[in-house]
């Protein structure tokens, strides 16, 4: 298994390791509930202003939602800039090997499969970070049960398209 | 709190994230496919290290700078599972879950950004269709939202 740049993964237990610490430490230091669908109602209320993006909730977070994902913007271009250099991409691995569309195709599927993270993370109120890592971590009943039906919908997905077995 | 504090947490676990493999489709594919363990890893150690520091941290109800700690839990409604639903489909298909979609944008991955421009327009709908949403999916009252993470 090889990621950008054909790296070596770091090893599960560390990753996982290293997330739990970022988690613990962003609540200690900053009194801040670690989630990132959030932030994509934080980037919709720069341009529009329905009722919904002026509850509180959105107007007192701007100030940490958005240096937060730009921060995540920041470490994936350092990870790639200090791991043979940075540079524009447009391979998806076994999408190319097995799909194979072209350029347009590929930004066709990619934007109707973020429409469906927008609204659903939204609607279920969390994403992998929110409900997965710490409304899990915090036993919130909401979490667990959100969680189960985005890895069963994601697995029944992958399965669809690609299958269980080796790439065809 | 200085917003290059909040710059600097978000670029550590951006970090890790690309380095981890969540940020890479092959690696959610082979998680979804049930062909590899690192992903489920990595969610379960985080996890396992998170669970027990946030009962510690609320045991001792203080955050670093002396302020009294605040973990309010997500509310529990239909769209929990309606929207996690959805959400898991997207998450297959594009091989990106919310902060990754930011991650592979910093990578270079230039796909990534019409991932992002469809996270961003999923959530403008949902912003837009809230207070129809409500009664049927039981959501909370507009001012408190579906929860925030």
């Amino acid at each position: 298994m090889l990621i950008l740049h054909h790296l070596e993964p770091w090893h599960w237990a560390v990753a996982g390791a290293a997330i739990g610490a970022i988690t613990l430490l962003l609540l200690w230091v900053t009194n801040q509930r670690l989630g990132i669908s959030t932030g994509l109602e934080n980037l919709c209320a720069l341009a529009i202003h329905p009722p919904y993006l002026r509850r509180r909730e959105i107007a007192g977070s701007q100030r940490w939602r958005l240096p937060f994902l730009a921060g995540l913007v920041l470490g994936g271009f350092l990870s790639a800039a200090t791991s043979g250099g940075w540079a524009p991409l447009w391979d998806l691995g076994i999408f190319d090997a097995v799909i194979g569309w072209g350029p347009f195709g590929k930004l066709a599927w990619m934007f109707a499969g973020g429409c469906l993270i927008g609204f659903g993370t939204r609607m279920a109120g969390g994403c992998t970070s929110g409900h997965g890592i710490f409304g899990i971590s915090n036993l919130e009943r909401a979490s667990l049960e959100s969680t189960l039906c985005y890895l069963a919908t994601g697995i029944a997905t992958s399965a669809l398209i690609y299958g269980f077995g080796a790439v065809r | 709190m200085s917003p290059l504090v909040y710059l600097a947490f978000g670029t550590a676990f951006g970090f890790v994230l690309s380095r981890s493999g969540a940020a890479d489709y092959d690696v959610v594919q082979q998680m979804f496919r049930l062909q590899s363990f690192q992903l489920y890893g990595i969610i379960g150690v985080a996890v396992a290290v998170t669970a027990p520091g946030l009962w510690l941290l609320r045991r001792v109800g203080r955050t670093a700078t002396g302020a009294r700690l605040e973990v309010k839990p997500k509310p529990r409604h239909p769209g929990n599972l309606v929207g996690g639903a959805i959400f898991g489909i997207g998450w297959s298909l594009t091989g990106m879950c919310p902060g990754p979609i930011f991650v592979n944008v910093g990578e270079g991955k230039l796909y990534a950004l019409a991932a992002l421009a469809g996270a961003l327009a999923g959530a403008a709908l949902f912003s837009l269709l809230y207070e129809r949403l409500v009664s049927p999916l039981r959501l909370p009252a507009l001012e408190h939202g579906p929860g925030d993470g």
